[in-house]
């Protein structure tokens, strides 16, 4: 217990774990709070057009599809298709119906669309009688929204791990871990107590958070608690291995870079991807993806997936684990 | 380091990215028992059964269902978005009575895989002069002042502008040569080498500001520590908020008043053939001469400093 007070101590004066403790909460409350990002604009067509060219009923029948930017000039509607990073397509008046004009640069979808409003137009009498029947199915677009918030959870609960591998690298760049060596103290008694100060940190950043962002039931709670849990143990303790590894604070920073981004991209990219059996297996090597996963079921109430995640993350605990003790009494054995 | 990126992004571009970047029009699917449906276009596809119809749109959540087995025709979709339901919707059924096949007219002069590559390609130098190289920078030159090279500048008989000078040099023309690279490699060599001019000519504008402000943080800062925190900053509310209205129709407000979604947005311009007005230029060069002033002024403090 007095370890685990010294090496608080020692972690409160570190401004820089400090900032990554208190970065995820600091974003979160951002995103909650001052966010202005229009997101709704991802899930429909752009249609830009010329002012005073097409009649309001045709304007009002563009908007069913998507939004309208009106432009003063040809010269300024051109430009607003050639824009790379949108997909307008321009419609201008042709007598009765409509023609469209594309960059040719964006992708099928959008190309079809263009090539098939004006045969939409002149039927938009007709279509408007047909039944529809829309199927339940969770809206892929709130789940592009969702990405977000547990892709910021995920960067809460990897705290743990820079806490750990900043750590001990400052503690190898003072010396201090040579004074380690000869404290009298066990190995155990040291990977606890390194384990334990992420741990303790990553699962509080990652919990206020979480409460920020999420309102959930006390029973989803439970749920989410045991997956920040389970998932900052983990972090912890490849934060370990880092700290083993990096000789010094650069090599430190370019590994926690490289471990950071293969935890955000496994899981988005599973997400947004149809993976097939052996990707996803790949995906699930990587501890972020089921802690991601049981977040996102968890915010769609799917609370089977969350506990079957919960699973997954406890085997990635006990592996993680059994192998930084092997290891590192291998090294003991060799040094000796 | 700089080559192993340069052949991940490769690797990235050619095998993953414009395979990922492809998104074909609606799948329509016809269960028509009766053959009632005898105008359709070629793009519907007979399905046998309904259940066929049902694990198709299962695997298929974009595609579009138009069951003509009762008098009306029913049209099954999963729910996506609401104004592309719509679009989804009137897009089946028109299918069902196709018109004259239109094209539209075509006034740019990119195919979307020339798009992709162009935007992917800006999207990764900019990434990597604002960030990887960027942290490369301050590495050596922290590295650098550990080992007293400037104790040792103080007192050689060279003119004191030529360290600043020597630097700037180096590491505009290493990130030079990472941008004829990168875009001869991922944007192909006929159309890259067509915008590499007004593409070096940003790469070097972005380049000349990132390593002054890298040789600032060097000078000001007390260790690489301090650097690490000020990096994380820059990286997380600087670049994040540039890639998500530069590159999706995401907006934020006042985006135009951050000064790294104009340098992105002009490198983008070049990558894209875009004209890119004077008042940019003057307001660059003005911007990399402050930077210069107060680098020149914090190296001859520093120097004073050690004596």
């Amino acid at each position: 217990m007095r370890g685990l007070k010294y090496q608080l101590k020692n972690v409160l004066r570190d401004k820089f774990c400090l900032m990554t403790f208190l970065l995820p909460i600091l974003i979160a409350a951002m995103l909650n709070f001052m966010g202005s990002i229009d997101m709704s604009s991802l899930g429909k067509l752009h249609f830009g057009v010329l002012k005073h060219d097409l009649s309001p009923q045709t304007v009002t029948w563009l908007e069913r599809y998507g939004s309208v930017t009106f432009c003063e000039t040809s010269m300024e509607l051109t430009t607003a298709i050639n824009e790379p990073s949108t997909n307008i397509i321009g419609v201008k008046a042709n007598g009765a119906t409509i023609e469209t004009i594309i960059a040719g640069d964006e992708l099928d979808i959008f190309q079809q669309a263009a090539a098939t409003l004006p045969t939409l137009y002149q039927q938009r009498t007709d279509v408007a009688q047909a039944e529809v029947l829309i199927l339940k199915r969770p809206d892929i677009l709130k789940n592009v929204q969702g990405i977000f918030i547990p892709t910021m959870l995920i960067v809460a609960i990897f705290m743990s791990c820079t806490f750990n591998a900043m750590n001990i690298i400052s503690e190898k760049e003072d010396g201090v871990a040579f004074v380690n060596e000869v404290l009298p103290m066990t190995p155990s008694q040291y990977i606890l107590q390194k384990i334990a100060i992420g741990f303790l940190f990553g699962s509080l950043s990652a919990i206020v958070t979480a409460c920020i962002c999420f309102q959930l039931s006390w029973q989803n709670f439970g749920i989410m608690l045991a997956l920040i849990v389970l998932s900052s143990f983990v972090a912890a303790l490849i934060g370990l291995f880092i700290g083993q590894l990096s000789e010094n604070l650069m090599i430190g920073v370019v590994y926690i870079k490289i471990v950071m981004l293969v935890f955000i991209v496994a899981p988005i990219l599973h997400a947004l991807i149809d993976m097939n059996e052996l990707l996803t297996m790949i995906c699930y090597l990587v501890p972020s993806q089921p802690s991601f996963e049981g977040i996102m079921a968890l915010s769609s109430e799917n609370t089977k997936t969350a506990m079957k995640d919960i699973g997954v993350l406890a085997i990635h605990c006990i592996t993680w684990f059994i192998l930084y003790v092997l290891i590192s009494t291998r090294r003991k054995k060799q040094a000796i | 380091m700089a080559l192993g990126f340069l052949v991940l992004y490769t690797v990235y571009v050619n095998m993953g990215y414009i395979r990922f970047m492809q998104m074909p029009p609606y799948n329509v699917y016809l269960y028509d028992p009766e053959g009632t449906q005898i105008k359709k276009s070629s793009l519907v596809q007979i399905v046998p059964f309904m259940e066929v119809m049902n694990n198709a749109l299962l695997t298929d959540a974009n595609g579009v269902g138009l069951d003509a087995s009762t008098k009306d025709v029913r049209v099954i979709l999963y729910m996506g978005a609401e104004h592309i339901d719509r679009h989804r919707t009137d897009y089946a059924l028109s299918l069902l009575h196709p018109s004259d096949s239109y094209t539209p007219t075509v006034i740019g002069t990119n195919t979307p895989e020339q798009k992709a590559r162009k935007e992917i390609t800006c999207e990764l130098l900019f990434f990597e002069l604002t960030a990887v190289g960027f942290l490369g920078i301050a590495a050596v030159l922290f590295k650098e002042k550990s080992m007293g090279v400037i104790r040792v500048h103080a007192i050689l008989p060279l003119q004191r502008n030529l360290f600043l000078l020597s630097k700037l040099m180096v590491f505009v023309l290493s990130d030079l040569i990472f941008a004829v690279l990168l875009t001869l490699l991922n944007v192909g060599f006929s159309d890259g080498a067509a915008v590499l001019p007004a593409v070096l000519l940003q790469t070097a504008i972005l380049s000349l500001m990132m390593t002054l402000v890298g040789l600032l943080c060097a000078l000001l800062l007390k260790d690489f520590r301090q650097f690490t925190l000020a990096y994380l900053v820059m990286a997380i509310f600087a670049a994040t908020p540039v890639f998500l209205s530069a590159n999706t129709s995401v907006k934020f407000d006042r985006i135009g008043y951050h000064p790294f979604y104009q340098i992105y947005m002009k490198l983008k311009n070049a990558y894209f053939g875009e004209t890119i007005p004077l008042f940019y230029y003057v307001g660059s060069a003005v911007a990399i001469l402050s930077l210069f002033l107060i680098g020149q002024f914090a190296f001859h403090r520093e120097i004073e400093k050690e004596g």
